[in-house]
């Protein structure tokens, strides 16, 4: 019981941090902004409803040796959250790397500095 | 112009053609359908095979049975026509070109990598990840008789490792780990293999692919088991022709058929 | 298989094949391209045919979106229609 409640509780953070990526990914206002709202929620909602799914598991889980196959599919699972934290922020990176080469301006005040320019000569 | 609208009118009646024909069809996984339950006078094939292939061939996979055993023939042509694409491939684009120029493009892609801070991230990140991706596919190779998988899907995957290191360093570093000339044996190899075990159950004196004849070579106990064992033997043919012809086709499309300077 | 779930797999998959071929970018309907081949790997997976949709998640939503976007590079970005 208390190990469904425990998994309900991350599985409902995770739907809630899928949301805020989405109304990042709409209402922010240039590429850079975005990339980064749609980069971090989706990392930390997967790796929480994953996790979520993982300790649902638990629930009728009474030995080890009687077990072993549900504790196969939890292992499972926190590959694939090992794997998603590794490998989502780097795509992230490589897609705002691949916009700062290319030249797309933010969107910043007019009275702060613009250090895109003196980045972009070497390239 | 016009002729939007006009293929747009011939897609309207050709879908609403197909639609009113999917009307006809039986429910969803309906057991009475011809398809599941065969007509009268003829059973259904599927029937055969849901319950007869686990005692033919010992493999719980029956999608893996029907298409390395009942239908092995032609899965071999399949894999023939892969390579067939992967050469046409090579036959279009492959420039044999000005060997120094080639050279001396290829150091110069070197130096530019070296000096090039901003792919350390996803460098390192390849680094850590492809060993996994390869364990996984070659899993994916040995297991698809047990589990959803098989020589097609385990070939994608550990091409695509293959071109994720050419995607994070260059061509360069994924052809130092697996060179044309590799590649090229390899695609030949599999499509080898997978015909030596045809030729074998005829020498064995039986028809080709029949795998129940190899029995002696395998020493199990029955021809079921020898079925299992070559199924196995297969889609590693399979997983080889497809591993190379993937990153072939992805080498000579990246970097204009030069072999240097990929995406 | 659950209907709903299908209808909205179905709705998604149509709207991103009208989207791919109507779209002027190349580099984008390729993008969109990869997509479609996830999202019908997904109702195959939804519809138990587990072994096609891994065939599909590896070949068509992986190995030749890098093609596509491959011989996009390599060629023009614009399509000419």
């Amino acid at each position: 019981m208390i190990i469904t409640a425990i998994s309900v509780i991350f599985i409902l953070a995770g739907l809630i941090f899928f949301i805020g990526g989405a109304v990042g990914l709409i209402r922010f206002p240039d590429f850079y902004t975005r990339t980064h709202a749609a980069g971090k929620g989706d990392t930390l909602s997967s790796l929480l409803v994953i996790l979520g799914f993982a300790i649902y598991q638990l629930h009728d889980f009474e030995s080890l040796s009687h077990d072993w196959l549900t504790l196969l599919v939890i292992l499972k699972m926190l590959g694939i959250s090992v794997f998603i934290l590794i490998t989502s922020p780097t795509s992230t990176h490589a897609l705002m790397d691949a916009g700062w080469e290319d030249g797309t301006e933010p969107k910043i005040h007019r009275d702060r500095p613009n250090h895109l320019n003196d980045d972009c000569e070497k390239f | 112009m016009l002729s939007k609208v006009f293929a747009t009118i011939a897609v309207a009646i050709t879908g609403s053609i197909l639609l009113y024909g999917v009307s006809d069809f039986p429910a969803f996984g309906d057991p009475h359908s011809p398809a599941n339950a065969g007509v009268p006078g003829s059973e259904s094939v599927s029937l055969y095979f849901i319950e007869e292939s686990y005692k033919d061939t010992k493999v719980p996979n029956i999608v893996t049975s029907v298409l390395a055993d009942y239908r092995g023939y032609d899965t071999m042509f399949e894999t023939v026509v892969i390579f067939a694409a992967g050469m046409a491939i090579f036959a279009i684009l492959r420039v044999v070109g000005n060997k120094e120029e080639t050279a001396a493009k290829a150091a110069e892609e070197d130096s530019f990598t070296n000096g090039d801070h901003n792919r350390i991230i996803v460098g390192t990140t390849v680094r850590i990840v492809v060993p996994v991706i390869q364990l996984f596919a070659l899993y994916v190779v040995a297991h698809g008789h047990h589990s959803p998988g098989g020589g097609f899907q385990g070939g994608v995957i550990l091409g695509a490792s293959f071109i994720i290191i050419a995607l994070a360093e260059n061509l360069n570093a994924a052809l130092r780990r697996l060179s044309e000339l590799n590649y090229v044996r390899l695609a030949a190899i599999g499509i080898f293999i997978y015909a030596a075990f045809g030729i074998m159950a005829q020498v064995l004196g039986s028809n080709f692919l029949d795998y129940g004849a190899l029995q002696p070579i395998f020493m199990t106990d029955g021809p079921e088991m020898a079925r299992s064992h070559s199924m196995l033997g297969v889609e590693i043919g399979v997983a080889f022709t497809v591993t190379a012809i993937m990153f072939a086709i992805y080498a000579n499309l990246a970097s204009r058929g030069q072999l240097v300077k990929g995406l | 298989m659950i209907f709903a779930f299908d209808i909205i797999i179905l709705v998604f998959l149509v709207v991103a094949a009208l989207i791919s071929l109507n779209v002027k970018d190349l580099l984008s309907a390729s993008m969109i391209y990869g997509i479609y081949g996830f999202l019908i790997c997904l109702l195959w997976a939804e519809m138990g045919a587990v072994d096609v949709a891994f065939t599909e998640a590896s070949v068509g939503a992986g190995v030749s979106t890098v093609l596509l976007v491959a011989t996009v590079f390599n060629t023009r970005r614009r399509s000419s229609d």
